[in-house]
């Protein structure tokens, strides 16, 4: 297939965002289209690049095809919500019935989600994989805070090396999800700000590293519900169809159940930091988009 | 143009049931068979036929299959299920309905004879 041809196939395949399967079925089937139609107009007596061009005149903008696919496939089943769901409502159940102080409980929920990233990241990775991913951050941010009760001068040399580390991982594990859709990956960053809020709000006097378990103990029912408000965020965005309205809700919902991390306060949220991690969780929700810009235009070639 | 594509507007997915229910087709087949079999009143825009199929496809009205022809190449053809089988059967009563109704208003009156 010649060269215009095959660029229209990979800007549909760019916008498409569709799982890999369904993605390739969909190229595969326009791929066979384009070649039914361009041999006719071949035979019909047109150049190459007339028939390329009349090909793509007649299927019409790439973006265009692609998001009207996208808003075909792009709806989850009732099935994939509940699964991407499924990580906030184990977290809202261990808070809610009081077993996050049990550690058996806390490694079974620990090891469920790395079992569920891998199984999906196994299989053709899913739509639903997305929250269990953000999860997969824990143990990382567990390691981190355990970090700050080492010895005063230790602590700062293993922050020195954490820090740097935690960051590529963060970024490699952004870049990969964004190839796949930068929606998603503002799904899988949305509980960042609220976990954040949560640490805070439990630290005495606002401190990561003196988190008072008798505080945790009196808003666990809040924290809870705060899982449960980010489980029915996430079926609601897979039941969705339009991206804009996944985009408005997730700003809407993170936005809510921060207010609900700081209802539960009883004040010790001041207003200040209530802004920061407002702007921090519009820069996470944000941010995949523009690494997605900063990628497609990194792959475009430098016109002369 | 445009007050033809008004009138199509809400006919296109049974158009295409009917013609996948002649016979499986692939895509290309369908526009072609489309414009062929109306007389080119009917031109079914190309980027919007697959999203249709697929809206088809997932409500379980049409199935797709890949398959492979004599060339190696793969096309994939789309067959009607028991379910699309049944929703075409209603649209056709639908329409045949709606079309002895029109005709009923839309017929020049005949004038009256005196007796």
């Amino acid at each position: 297939m010649i060269a215009v041809l095959n660029q229209y196939l990979d800007d549909i395949r760019d916008n498409l965002k569709l799982e890999l399967a369904d993605e390739n079925d969909v190229i595969g089937e326009l791929k066979s289209h384009i070649e039914d139609e361009f041999q006719e107009m071949r035979d019909a007596g047109l150049s190459e690049e007339e028939a390329a061009n009349t090909c793509i005149k007649f299927l019409g903008s790439a973006k265009l095809v692609a998001r009207q696919i996208y808003e075909t496939h792009g709806q989850g089943t009732w099935r994939q919500a509940l699964l991407a769901s499924m990580p906030h409502l184990l977290f809202a159940l261990l808070f809610t019935l009081n077993w996050w102080q049990g550690v058996g409980w806390l490694t079974v929920t620990l090891g469920l989600i790395l079992a569920m990233a891998f199984y999906g990241w196994v299989h053709g990775r899913p739509e639903w994989l997305f929250p269990w991913r953000g999860y997969c951050f824990l143990p990382v941010l567990v390691a981190g805070a355990l970090l700050l009760y080492l010895p005063r001068g230790w602590s700062w040399v293993a922050i020195i090396i954490y820090l740097p580390l935690v960051c590529g991982l963060v970024w490699s594990v952004t870049v990969r999800t964004v190839k796949r859709d930068w929606l998603y990956s503002a799904l899988m960053m949305l509980p960042v700000p609220i976990i954040i809020g949560w640490f805070l709000v439990a630290g005495e006097e606002g401190e990561f590293s003196k988190i008072s378990l008798e505080y945790v103990r009196y808003c666990a029912h809040g924290i809870g519900l705060s899982f449960g408000a980010l489980a029915a965020t996430t079926i609601a965005f897979i039941r969705l169809r339009q991206r804009w309205m996944r985009l408005v809700l997730l700003f809407l919902s993170g936005e809510l159940t921060l207010v609900m991390v700081a209802f539960y306060s009883n004040g010790r949220l001041s207003l200040p930091v209530f802004l920061l991690l407002t702007l921090l969780m519009l820069g996470l929700l944000l941010s995949p988009a523009l690494v997605k810009r900063r990628i497609r235009r990194g792959r475009q070639p430098v016109s002369p | 143009m445009e007050q033809r594509l008004d009138l199509m507007k809400g006919s296109s997915e049974p158009l295409l049931l009917c013609l996948i229910g002649q016979q499986p087709m692939y895509g290309y087949q369908i526009i072609k068979d489309l414009e062929k079999k109306s007389q080119g009143y009917f031109k079914f825009k190309e980027g919007t036929l697959y999203p249709a199929l697929h809206r088809l496809e997932k409500a379980g009205l049409v199935t797709g299959k890949w398959e492979m022809l004599p060339s190696g190449r793969q096309r994939r053809y789309y067959y009607i299920t028991d379910k699309g089988d049944k929703l075409l059967a209603l649209k056709r009563s639908q329409w045949q309905n709606f079309l002895n109704a029109m005709n009923l208003i839309i017929q020049p009156a005949t004038p009256l004879v005196e007796g």
